[in-house]
């Protein structure tokens, strides 16, 4: 793309084949250059790609997996490779289809309440494009600095304020999408809901790219609540928190966040690049945020406050400014990469379990901590029984990698039991696989499967992700039979 | 083994033989069958599945005109004696319920812990929760609260072999898998019959209020400047419903197209929301504001027009069917004026609303079978011209198949049709009840 | 070859440091702490501007960081195709702003860059720009200086040959117009023709040293005289130690970190006696502050750096921490403020430079949107990489607010690059140093209050 391309005529006669369709600077094909591309957000688990072709349209897209189906190469699309699951890391050989290039906003529609991007169009870009009209797009996941709105739409990606605004599929009116037989259909034509047919944006909408490529996207946009009001709540007790969380809901209030921390983590997030100044010997702090008719909020806000003292808060502090309550989500939303600070490597979990649970789920999980002698640190959506187990570990000790993983799925199976699920936003991709053993029975992960044959049959398009391995659980049967 | 024999499958006292005529709506069954709990569910469909047995799917029958072009099948599968609430925890704002319980039983269950399913569907009393996903029904206060697809997090489904199938969960936020809620919710039961859901909950408000703006000189322009004003504003109205003048004359007296605004949140923030509609209203607009008691009172009155499934006439002059629009936002408004001089032109009488915020109308019409079917051919033309899509909800059957329910196959029927061979490849459920056939 | 090398690495070994690591087989290895604290998030992706540009993986931070690793994990080699991304990268250091983990981008690159021109010496144009221009000139004050006086004479006569002559067309290739019709008139340097020491104005408040830069002291020596200015006037002695040297920042960004040392130990010794070092380049700042970096696989030398990087402080900073004082008299005028790479990535500047100006009664400062993304110019990189550089200082120019008559930052590379690209783009703009505003704002109220004696 830039400074002087001094390079080789590619060998693989594919990348010649792509760089037709797509143009010759927009194929990546040298190993140092793909070595980058060897993982997402989750780096456990590693794949040389064959190559990146970057693309600039749904016609591209059309004809490159046409090609590639007739090649029976296997391909991924990608976008900033954010994800925490490794929906967009090779097994190896596939071709990666980057979609960030198409980064375009193309219209938008405030009377109607929507936009349209292309895939590649970055997050929080959206909410800065119509901000200062006092319109936002509501999901934000905690990359949402870097994250793609296409990725967000194949992972269904969550954030801190879907608690009351929803998660992606809720915002999500109209896609376009890039079939695996190559053929471009648009669903939900016009963002006009209800359209006759099976939900197929639901459906495409956390298919981790497993059932076609999303080339263009109509969101829905909100209007800026009138009013907002941000609170910190220290306090001593673990318990004591997770109690208010629940009293909180119970008492008949929706914050727009309600976000938890344990010790470890904040430990973390204060030897990271946005401390707020915690005390260190706080048990967990409550981030809580409420939103809405400015005449209301201070009732709603006075009824939380309430409910923290009930439940033996130590401190309750509200932003005091648009800058203070920037810097606490900040010090939030930076808070998995802090634990860089503290800990060489950590592995993130993303267990959900009703809130009810929340204070069994998090005594079990210090249990897990105790048992791999790791730490592990707590920063969650609360609100929503999202649980976000970091397991701290050095990849350089030998075996700790293992221990690690061992843990992680420990907390699944803890959450699993509760009555929960293994993920709540960060998809299931490689990383989980095997636990979808924990809440699905084989037929159940079969329906899911018939679903996927009927648009991706030969299993061309991301494939190995998702479900569990079939042959894998053959080999336990026996191992057991026997 | 399963029986040959549907009465070895079930007691006899679960099976109806129907006698005289088949019903105007269609939609029936050879034999009905009355399942009491998912393990009936079960039996019957790996029966029906192993035999190759259609099966219709019925619970409180509000839903018996939409669709179906077969008039009967072998089996009419009941649910409306399987209901009742399985789960409800109140800390999680979840309840888990059986596809046969009914919206108004479910509600007053709820308000005894101050919580609510937030979908204000029509004829709560007899609209099973069941039903009202299958055929993703909705009211105006999808504004603000989202439709079906938003509420339910997790189910069990009972597939066409029999089998029962867990989709999502119970948790409010859930990634694992393909989110297969989505697939079952307004697919007319051709994909599985819905036994259990579980569906997030909302707190019942704190305080309800409604604003009624009355447009005398009904003049869209204004309603339409109107709605903009306020969904520009930082109001957050629940409902910006549009009613037609002949909806209003009925729950009114008042004959002029009305903007039905909803607030519901803290008493101090609905009054200031309630002030900012007086002040910003056009000066010709009257309005009404009414609370409480008073305001859900009105929405429940609301909610009985239309038809429901029992309430056709025998008199062919007053031949009844109802349509679902789907145009962008504030197209709602042309649509419901589109209802309103076609109605004139085509000698049928209407009554319309739709949501000026989220897009989705109804149009409820009365006359004679032909004029409605011209009426519906026109009515779909003008919608489509503007990219929307309409969607015949209520219609004898007799009717159907001349009103083209559904309209016109997507691009990607392929797809559609490859999901439903999927999950049923006998094509056992709902037999030509959905889109293209299916 | 070989031999060489074998040298440096047994010389290491003594020092009781690895050979290798992986691929990495030269002297002053990478720091594997540096991208063991990287967790692959992604934040850094969209703060970098090579990134927006291409949305190549490789040429994002985590990306660079992830190659880096790659080679020490020996699944790759130092050769052409892992050089070029590490090259292509800017050093404006905005991914380490944007890193919730606080992991040092920059001086990974740094290394690596190291390594990298110790496996593949320079060749070709490129080669000769890193000779004549970084060995050639940089280090030798007195050839600066000359070059300062071609260059004006050059701008005078126009007598190219002359220009040829110092190797000037040949590091200027695609660039050398543009650059020509901006390059400011060239006042004298100040080191030299000032004393060593200039004293303070009336009160005296204590004694500061002041690094005066080399493209500084030749292209803005009108901006060392006003930071001298400045500072006496708030009640410092300003000594300009004859010693100093460039401050090596442009041969640590090429990866000639040999020179870079070498250059560093002089402005050690040169500085030693003071307690205060300010400069008035952020980019010299930053590598003066980051020389225990520079040092860090030196065991003799890492104290005497981190002693030294300490006491080194950007003039803005000093100044609004110290209460400069507050100009009495109105400088009526709209400006923006540009933030410099240097000074707002690397030092973490950002407020008190806004603060100063905002000060100055009548200065109405209108920020600059994304004010901290680089206008291209990155040390020598405008030159390196013209196509990168020219785009980057396009976005720059556009994002200039309407109205405003000056735009204000703190390093001379910036505003080589800016007042390039005011010219280019037919714009009006001033292109000045935050400290000359208040230079100007001091001036105009020693004059008034003369003009009050007098009358």
């Amino acid at each position: 793309m830039f400074g002087k391309k001094s390079r080789k005529q590619p060998k693989d006669p594919l990348v010649r084949k792509l760089m037709d369709i797509v143009g010759e600077n927009e194929v990546l094909y040298l190993k140092e250059d793909l070595v980058a591309y060897e993982c997402d957000g989750f780096t456990m688990s590693k794949g040389m790609p064959r190559a990146v072709a970057f693309v600039h349209n749904a016609e591209e897209v059309s004809q490159i997996v046409k090609l590639l189906n007739r090649e029976k190469v296997p391909y991924i699309a990608r976008g900033a490779g954010t994800g925490l699951s490794g929906g967009a890391t090779p097994l190896g050989g596939e071709v990666i289809i980057s979609m960030v290039r198409m980064k375009r906003l193309l219209h938008v529609d405030l009377e109607n309440r929507k936009a349209v991007v292309e895939p590649g169009f970055v997050n929080l870009k959206l909410t800065q494009s119509i901000s200062d009209r006092g319109y936002y797009y509501a999901p934000d996941p905690s990359s949402q600095y870097a994250c793609t709105i296409g990725g967000n739409v194949a992972e269904n990606a969550g954030g801190a304020h879907c608690l009351k605004y929803g998660v992606t599929t809720n915002h999500i009116l109209g896609l376009e999408v890039v079939l695996p037989n190559g053929e471009i259909v648009e669903i939900g034509e016009e963002g006009i809901p209800d359209r006759p047919g099976y939900d197929l944006i639901g459906l495409l909408t956390g298919s981790e790219g497993t059932l076609g490529i999303i080339t263009k996207i109509t969101c829905k946009v909100l209007k800026n609540p009138q009013g907002k009001k941000t609170v910190l709540a220290y306090f001593d007790e673990i318990n004591d928190a997770s109690q208010a969380v629940s009293d909180i809901i119970s008492a008949g209030i929706i914050p727009a966040a309600l976000e938890m921390m344990d010790q470890t983590a904040i430990h973390g997030v204060e030897s990271g690049a946005h401390p707020v100044g915690h005390p260190r010997d706080i048990a967990a702090f409550l981030l809580i945020e409420v939103d809405g008719i400015e005449a209301g909020i201070d009732d709603q806000m006075n009824e939380i406050v309430e409910v923290c003292k009930k439940n033996h808060v130590r401190e309750v502090k509200v932003a005091q400014s648009e800058a203070e309550r920037e810097l606490w989500w900040a010090n939030r939303k930076t808070g998995f990469s802090a634990m860089g600070a503290i800990s060489p490597d950590y592995l993130v979990q993303d267990g959900v379990i009703p809130r009810t649970r929340l204070p069994e789920v998090l005594t079990k999980i210090g249990e897990i901590s105790k048992k791999y002698n790791l730490r592990i640190a707590n920063i969650f959506h609360a609100g929503d029984g999202n649980l976000h187990p970091l397991v701290l570990y050095d990849a350089r000790v030998p075996g700790e990698a293992e221990r690690a993983a061992k843990a992680g799925s420990e907390c699944l199976k803890v959450c699993a039991d509760a009555g929960g699920s293994i993920t709540g936003e960060h998809g299931v991709g490689i990383e989980k696989k095997e636990e979808m053993r924990f809440i699905f029975t084989d037929e159940e992960i079969e329906a899911q499967t018939n679903i996927r044959a009927v648009f991706n049959p030969e299993d061309l398009l991301n494939p190995g992700k998702l479900f569990p391995e079939p042959g894998r659980c053959v080999e336990v049967k026996r191992a057991k039979a026997q | 083994m399963i029986s040959s024999d549907l009465e070895g499958v079930l007691p006899k006292e679960q099976i109806i033989h129907p006698e005289g005529e088949p019903h105007v709506l269609g939609n029936g069954g050879a034999q009905i069958i009355e399942v009491l709990s998912e393990e009936d569910i079960s039996k019957v469909l790996a029966y029906a599945n192993k035999y190759e047995k259609t099966v219709n799917i019925i619970a409180g029958g509000t839903k018996r005109g939409y669709g179906g072009t077969l008039e009967q099948a072998d089996i009419l599968l009941s649910l409306e004696k399987y209901k009742g609430i399985v789960e409800h925890s109140v800390g999680d704002l979840t309840l888990t319920v059986k596809a046969g319980t009914t919206l108004q039983e479910i509600s007053e269950e709820l308000a005894k812990s101050g919580q609510r399913i937030a979908l204000d569907a029509p004829w709560p009393e007899r609209a099973t929760i069941g039903g009202i996903l299958s055929a993703n029904d909705s009211g105006p206060k999808r504004l603000l609260h989202g439709s079906g697809r938003d509420l339910v997090i997790g189910a069990r489904i009972v597939y066409a072999d029999g089998r029962v199938i867990r989709t999502g969960g119970k948790t409010v936020k859930n990634v694992a898998g393909y989110d297969m809620n989505k697939l079952f919710i307004g697919a007319m039961g051709t994909l599985g019959v819905i036994s259990e859901i579980t569906i997030k909950l909302r707190p019942l408000p704190k305080y309800e209020g409604l604003a009624l703006l009355h447009f005398p000189n009904g003049d869209g322009e204004n309603i339409r400047d109107f709605a903009v004003q306020i969904l520009d504003s930082m109001m957050e109205p629940v409902t910006l419903e549009v009613l037609s003048p002949a909806m209003s004359e009925e729950l009114m007296g008042k004959n002029a197209y009305t903007l039905a605004i909803a607030f519901e949140d803290q008493e101090k923030a609905v009054i200031y929301q309630e002030n900012w509609v007086k002040e910003n209203k056009p000066a010709a607009a009257e309005l009404t504001v009414l609370h409480e008691d008073e305001a859900r009172g009105w929405w429940m009155r609301f909610r009985h027009i239309g038809p429901n499934g029992h309430n056709d006439d025998d008199n062919e002059a007053n031949t009844q069917a109802a349509f679902k629009i789907g145009t962008n936002n504030l197209d709602v408004i042309p649509a419901i004026e589109t209802a309103e001089s076609l109605a004139s032109e085509y000698n049928v009488s209407v009554q319309s609303h739709g949501g000026a915020g989220h897009g989705i109308s109804k149009v409820f019409i009365q006359g004679f079978p032909e004029d409605i079917v011209s009426f519906s051919k026109a009515l779909r033309a003008k919608i489509e011209e503007k990219r929307g899509y309409v969607v015949c909800i209520h219609a004898p059957y007799a009717l159907r198949k001349a009103i083209d329910v559904w309209g016109e196959k997507p691009a990607y029927f392929p797809i559609l049709e490859g999901i439903k061979l999927a999950n049923d490849p006998k094509r056992i459920l709902n037999r030509h009840r959905f889109v293209g056939g299916i | 070859m070989m031999s060489v090398d074998e040298k440096k690495m047994s010389a290491q070994t003594e020092q009781g440091m690895p050979a290798t690591l992986g691929n990495f087989k030269w002297n002053d290895l990478p720091d594997e702490n540096k991208w063991a604290d990287c967790v692959h998030c992604g934040m850094c992706l969209e703060a970098c501007p090579t990134y927006q540009e291409t949305g190549e993986e490789h040429q994002s931070p985590r990306g660079r960081v992830y190659l880096i690793k790659a080679v020490a994990e020996g699944k790759i080699d130092v050769n052409e195709a892992f050089s070029k991304p590490i090259f292509d990268g800017l050093d404006c250091r905005a991914c380490e702003t944007a890193c919730p983990a606080s992991v040092q981008v920059g001086g990974l690159i740094e290394e690596a860059r190291g390594q990298i021109r110790q496996a593949m010496p320079l060749k070709g144009i490129s080669g000769a720009v890193s000779k004549t221009v970084l060995k050639g000139f940089f280090p030798h004050p007195s050839r600066m200086h000359k070059l300062g006086g071609l260059m004006k004479l050059y701008q005078k006569s126009g007598i190219q040959k002359l220009a040829r002559k110092t190797g000037l067309l040949n590091i200027l290739p695609t660039h050398l117009k543009d650059m020509e019709a901006i390059l400011p008139e060239v006042g004298k340097p100040v080191l030299g023709r000032y004393p060593e020491v200039v004293p303070a104005e009336g009160e005296r408040k204590g004694r500061v040293a002041l690094l005066t830069g080399c493209v500084m002291d030749v292209m803005f020596s009108d901006v060392n005289e006003a930071t001298i200015r400045v500072l006496t006037h708030n009640g410092y002695d300003v000594h300009l130690p004859k010693n100093q040297r460039c401050c090596g920042a442009l041969h640590i960004h090429a990866g000639d970190r040999e020179t870079g040392k070498a250059l560093a130990k002089q402005n050690i010794e040169a500085f030693k006696e003071f307690d205060k070092v300010l400069v008035n380049a952020a980019g010299c700042g930053a590598a003066l502050q980051e020389y225990d970096e520079l040092f860090r696989n030196d065991p003799e030398m890492l104290p005497l750096a981190k002693a030294f990087s300490e006491k080194v402080e950007d003039i803005s900073k000093f100044l609004y921490e110290n209460g400069f004082k507050r100009p009495k008299v109105e400088v009526k005028t709209r400006i923006t403020y540009h933030d410099a790479c240097h000074l707002a990535h690397a030092q973490g500047v950002r407020f008190e430079p806004r603060q100063l100006l905002k000060e100055i009664p009548g200065v109405e400062l209108v920020e600059l949107p994304d004010a901290d993304r680089c206008c291209g110019s990155a040390g020598i990189y405008n030159l390196t990489h013209p196509d990168m550089a020219g785009r980057l200082l396009e976005r720059k120019i556009d994002d200039i607010p309407e109205n405003v008559e000056m735009i204000t930052m703190g390093n001379p590379g910036c505003m080589l690059q800016i007042a390039m690209g005011v010219k280019k783009y037919g714009r009006s703009e001033k292109v000045v140093h935050t400290v000359q505003l208040l230079d100007w704002a001091y001036e105009k109220e020693k004059k008034e209050a003369e003009n009050l004696v007098n009358t």
